[in-house]
C-alpha cells in the first residue's frame, strides 16, 4: 500500500495537538471533565471532553458562529494537521478530504428535534438541520480550506476508521489524488450518557480498565483525529500505511506480521473486550491506549496517531497502568526506546467484525 | 489521471414510489404515472401539506423473527435482492467470496427517532429497543451480515450525492483487486424529521415538483433503495456471466463554497464531470443524456443547466425525481439503475413535472418520451456540503 | 423594550453573533451581504425566528427579501402583518 503519514492533528481529553497527546502518554493518566450538568441520569460523573478554544489560531470567531462542536473539533484536528506537515499547498496538489465518524453530529441533531418539540413543526431550525446532516463536518472543513477535490464522509460506528482509511488510501494509489486529508471525529452527548447507563448500569466513577474481563469500564470521550496522507514521503514524515483490512473474524482470521507490535482497541466494553483474548495471537505484545482518549467509535484513529508517533519517534510508549495484564498475550506496561518497525492497530467489534490498520517505518 | 478500466455491472435492484422492482419503475416512468400524495406514515403540524413519494407497498420483512431492521435497511435489502437474481448470484451463496459492500444513505445513520427523545426529555424511561435496532442498523453492515460477506464494508453518508460516491467507490475496489463482487448503491427512508428540515430550508414545494420549470418552488422527498452488482473481469469470466453495463468513469468534487447553497458556477460539478468523462475516456459526443440531480429547486437547477450548458451543451438532459421525489441517499443509485434502463431500452422518459422553460436557465428538459441510440450516460448529483459527483454509464464495454 | 430592540437581541442570540453586541447594529444598516453580513442559510432561519416569536409567517423569500433588508424594514414588515 506504502501511503506516507505526513502530518497529524488530534483533539481529545488529552488536549490539542501531538506535543499534548504525547505528554498525557508519557504520564499514562489525564484529568477528566465532569460531564455537562443537568443531563437526566448521566453514565459517568466523568467524561473525556474536547475544547476547542485554540480553533481560532486557525479561524476567525466570526467565521465559527454557526459550526457546531462537532465539526470545530474536526476543523480544529484538520488544521493541526495541516500545521504538523509543514501547511501544504492544497491548491497546487490534487486534494481529497475523507471523513468518517461514528455517529455523526448527535448533539445538533437533538437540538434541532428540540427546535420542532419545543415551539412546532414550523419552528424546526434550519441552522440546525443542515449541521445535523453526517458530512457537515467535511462540508465546513472543504470550505474554510477552499478545497474542491473529492470529498467522502463514511459512517460504520467502531469500523468507520479502517473502511474510510480504505477509501483514502485508495484513491492516492488510483492518483485519484495526491494527497488526502484524512480524519476522524465523534462527539459526547447527553442522549449518548443517557444510553449508556441504561445499558450499562451505574457506570463507571474510577478509571478506564480496559481487558478486565468481568469489569465495564468504559467512559465516554470525543475528540478527532486527522492525518495528511499522500504517496510521497516528507522529511518530517511518521512512516507508512503498509496495510489496511477489514473483514468477519468468523470468516477470516487476522494474520498479521510476525514482527508487529498491536495496539489494541479495547475500550472497556466488557462484551467487546473479551473478544480480543480469541483473536489475539499467543505471545503478541500488545498495547492499549484508550485510558487517554476514552472510547468512542472512532478510537481507532487515536491508535493510529499514537502508532505513527511510535514510529517517528523510535520508541514505544507504556500502556497505562489500569490497562488489565492478559495471560495470552503481553501488554507492554514499561516504554522503551525501541524503534518498531511495523504496528498493527486491531479493533473488534460487537457482531465480530473487525478492522486492522498496520504502520511500518516508511 | 488515465483512463481506468471498465467495471461490469451484472445486475440491479431498484424501488421507489415509482415501483418495486426496476421493471415496474421504468414503467411507471414510461407511462409518465407520479405517485405523489401527503405522507401517510406520519403526520405533521405544518399549515399546509407537502407531498411526498412514499412507498406504500411494505418492503419485505426480516427473514429472521428476531431481527428488528429499520425501514431503510429493509427497503436496501430489496433492491440487493433484486440486484443478485438480475445478477444469477441469488442461490449461489456469497460466502468465501472477496465481496463488499458499499452502501450510500443519510436517514439510515442517523439517530433522530423522535418518540425516544420526547419521553428522554420528559424523564420518561424509553423503550431501547429503537436504540438497539439503530445500533444494529448500519445499511452497509446489515447487507454485509445477511449475505454473510467478510470484506469491506463501507455506508457512505455524503448526503444526496451518496449515491453516486458509493457506486464510484465500489467500482475503485473492484478495479484495485480487492473485492470480485461489491454490492454498492444506496437506501434511504422518509422520515419525519428530515421531512421537517427541508421545509425549514424554505426549498420544499407543496405540490408536485417541477424540475427546471420557469414556476418550481422546491423538492418533494421520496424514498427507495438501489443497488448495483459490481463484478471483476475475472470472476464474470469464471461465471460465464454477460454484464448488462459499465461504470467506466466516477468523479467528485468539493465547491468550497457553502453548507447548503451549490456554488453559483458550479465548480464542484464541473470538476466532478471533467473527472469521471476523462476516466472514461469517452468525450461529449459519445453521451446519450445526462440523469440530472435536478430536485426542482431554484439553485439546484440554476446551477447544474449552468454547468451543463457549458460542459455539455446539446446534450438531452432530464431529472427523474418527478417521478421518484428526491431519495436522498438512495437517489443517485436509483439514478444509475434509471440510467443503464434507458440505455438498454433506447429511450430516455419525458421530465415529469416540466411545463414551462425558465428562460433564466435558456434549456429545458426532454418533455417527451425521447428516443436515444447512444450507449452512453451520465449520472450525477449534488449534495448539502457543496459535494457534487458524477458517473459516466455505458451499456457496451469501449 | 421596543421591537427594534427585541429584534436585535434575538438576532444576535440566535443568529449566533458572537462577536458583536445588540446595540451596535443601526436600525437602517442591511442586515444581508456587506451590513451585518448575514448570508442564504441566516435568511431562512430569520423566517423561522420571526415565525416563533413574533408569530408572523413568511409564506416564501420574495417576501423575506423585502422585509429582510434592516431591521426597521423587518420591525414595519412585523407590526403590520400583527395588525392584520
Amino acid at each position: 500500500m506504502g501511503i506516507h503519514i505526513n502530518g497529524i492533528g488530534v483533539v481529545g481529553g488529552f488536549g490539542a495537538g501531538v506535543a499534548e497527546l504525547i505528554s498525557c502518554l508519557e504520564k499514562g493518566t489525564i484529568n477528566l471533565k465532569e460531564s455537562p450538568s443537568g443531563s437526566p441520569g448521566d453514565y459517568a460523573s466523568s467524561v473525556y471532553l474536547a475544547c476547542t478554544a485554540c480553533l481560532e489560531n486557525f479561524v476567525q470567531k466570526r467565521a465559527l458562529r454557526r459550526i457546531d462542536h462537532f465539526s470545530q473539533m474536526a476543523l480544529l484536528g484538520a488544521y493541526l494537521a495541516l500545521q504538523d506537515a509543514g501547511s501544504p499547498s492544497l491548491t497546487e496538489k490534487r486534494t481529497g478530504l475523507v471523513v468518517c465518524s461514528g455517529y455523526g453530529a448527535s448533539q445538533t441533531t437533538f437540538s434541532f428535534l428540540d427546535s420542532i418539540i419545543n415551539d412546532g413543526d414550523a419552528c424546526a431550525s434550519p441552522t440546525m438541520f443542515s449541521n445535523s446532516v453526517h458530512n457537515s463536518a467535511a462540508g465546513h472543513i472543504s470550505i474554510s480550506l477552499k478545497l474542491d477535490g473529492p470529498c467522502l464522509t463514511v459512517s460504520q460506528f467502531e469500523m468507520s476508521v479502517p473502511s474510510a482509511l480504505l477509501s483514502a488510501c485508495m484513491w492516492l494509489n488510483e492518483h485519484r489524488v495526491d494527497q488526502v486529508l484524512f480524519g476522524a471525529v465523534d462527539e459526547y452527548c447527553d442522549v449518548l450518557g443517557y444510553c449508556w447507563q441504561r445499558f450499562f448500569g451505574e457506570g463507571n466513577s474510577g478509571s478506564m480498565t480496559p481487558l478486565s474481563q468481568d469489569r465495564q469500564s468504559a467512559i465516554p470521550g470525543e475528540g478527532s483525529a486527522f492525518f495528511l496522507l499522500s504517496k510521497d514521503r516528507s522529511p518530517s514524515g511518521y512512516g507508512v500505511i503498509a496495510d489496511v483490512d477489514m473483514g468477519r473474524l468468523d470468516d477470516k482470521g487476522i494474520s498479521p506480521s510476525e514482527d508487529t507490535i498491536f495496539i489494541v482497541g479495547a475500550d472497556g466494553h466488557k462484551c467487546c473486550d473479551r473478544l480480543y483474548d480469541d483473536f489475539m495471537p499467543p505471545g503478541a505484545e500488545a498495547a492499549c491506549y484508550s485510558p487517554i482518549y476514552g472510547s468512542l467509535p472512532i478510537g481507532t484513529a487515536f491508535d493510529m496517531a499514537i502508532a505513527a508517533l511510535s514510529i517517528r519517534e523510535r520508541r514505544i510508549f507504556a500502556s497505562p497502568e489500569t490497562v488489565s495484564d492478559q495471560a495470552k498475550y503481553m501488554i507492554i506496561k514499561e516504554a522503551s526506546r525501541i524503534a518498531p518497525t511495523s504496528i498493527t492497530c486491531l479493533k473488534l467489534a460487537r457482531d465480530s467484525g473487525f478492522g486492522t490498520i498496520t504502520l511500518a517505518n516508511g | 489521471m488515465k483512463q481506468n478500466a471498465p467495471v461490469a455491472i451484472t445486475g440491479i435492484g431498484c424501488l421507489s414510489a415509482a415501483g418495486m422492482s426496476l421493471k415496474d419503475n421504468m414503467a411507471s416512468l414510461f407511462a409518465g404515472k407520479r405517485h405523489v400524495a401527503p405522507p401517510e406514515r406520519f403526520f405533521s403540524s405544518h399549515p399546509v401539506s407537502y407531498p411526498v413519494f412514499e412507498i406504500n407497498e411494505d418492503p419485505p420483512p426480516e427473514r429472521n423473527k428476531d431481527e428488528n431492521f429499520t425501514r431503510t435497511c429493509r427497503l436496501g435489502l430489496a433492491a440487493t435482492n433484486e440486484a443478485l437474481l438480475d445478477a444469477g448470484l441469488e442461490s449461489q451463496g456469497m460466502t468465501g467470496l472477496k465481496a463488499g459492500v458499499c452502501v450510500g444513505t443519510t436517514v439510515g445513520s442517523t439517530m433522530n427517532n423522535e418518540e425516544f427523545y420526547r419521553d428522554y426529555r420528559r424523564g420518561m424511561h424509553p423503550d431501547m429497543t429503537i436504540i438497539e435496532t439503530f445500533l444494529k442498523g448500519n445499511p452497509a453492515a446489515v447487507i454485509a451480515r445477511e449475505l454473510g460477506l467478510s470484506g469491506p464494508c463501507q455506508t457512505v453518508v455524503n448526503a444526496c450525492s451518496s449515491g453516486t460516491d458509493a457506486i464510484g467507490i465500489g467500482a475503485s475496489w473492484i478495479r484495485s483487486g480487492i473485492c470480485d463482487i461489491v454490492i454498492a448503491g444506496g437506501a434511504d427512508e422518509l422520515c419525519r424529521v428530515t421531512y421537517n428540515g427541508f421545509i425549514s430550508l424554505m426549498i420544499s414545494d407543496d405540490s408536485p415538483c417541477r424540475p427546471f420549470d420557469r414556476d418550481r418552488k422546491g423538492l418533494n422527498l421520496g424514498e427507495g433503495a438501489g443497488m448495483l452488482i459490481l463484478e471483476s473481469d475475472n470472476f464474470i469470466r469464471k461465471r460465464k456471466k454477460p454484464p448488462r453495463a459499465f461504470v467506466l468513469g466516477y468523479g467528485s468534487g468539493c465547491d468550497g463554497y457553502h453548507l447548503t447553497a451549490p456554488h453559483p458556477d458550479g465548480k464542484g460539478l464541473k470538476n466532478a464531470l471533467a473527472y469521471a468523462i476523462k476516466e472514461s475516456g469517452k468525450t461529449i459526443n459519445d453521451i446519450a443524456f445526462i440523469n440530472t440531480h435536478g430536485t426542482a429547486t431554484k439553485d439546484n437547477d440554476r446551477t447544474e443547466v449552468r454547468v451543463l450548458r457549458e460542459m455539455l451543451p446539446d446534450i438531452l438532459f432530464l431529472s427523474t425525481k418527478g417521478y421518484t421525489g428526491h431519495t436522498l441517499g438512495a437517489a443517485g443509485a436509483i439514478e444509475a439503475a434509471f440510467t443503464i434502463a434507458c440505455l438498454e431500452t433506447g429511450m430516455i422518459p419525458a421530465n415529469a413535472g416540466f411545463i414551462t422553460p425558465d428562460p433564466e436557465l435558456g434549456a429545458s428538459p426532454v418533455t417527451l418520451n425521447t428516443h436515444i441510440s447512444k450507449k452512453i450516460a451520465i449520472s450525477d448529483s449534488l449534495a448539502f456540503g457543496g459535494h457534487n459527483a458524477a458517473l459516466v454509464l455505458g451499456i457496451e464495454r469501449c | 423594550m421596543n421591537i427594534n430592540e427585541e429584534l436585535k437581541k434575538i438576532i444576535v442570540k440566535d443568529l449566533f453573533l458572537e462577536d458583536i453586541t445588540w446595540d451596535q447594529i443601526e436600525d437602517d444598516a442591511p442586515l444581508f451581504g456587506d451590513g451585518l453580513g448575514l448570508d442564504s442559510l441566516d435568511a431562512v432561519e430569520l423566517v423561522v425566528i420571526i415565525q416563533k416569536y413574533f408569530n408572523v409567517e413568511i409564506k416564501d423569500m420574495d417576501e423575506g427579501r423585502i422585509a429582510f433588508q434592516s431591521i426597521s424594514s423587518l420591525a414595519s414588515f412585523i407590526k403590520e402583518r400583527q395588525s392584520t
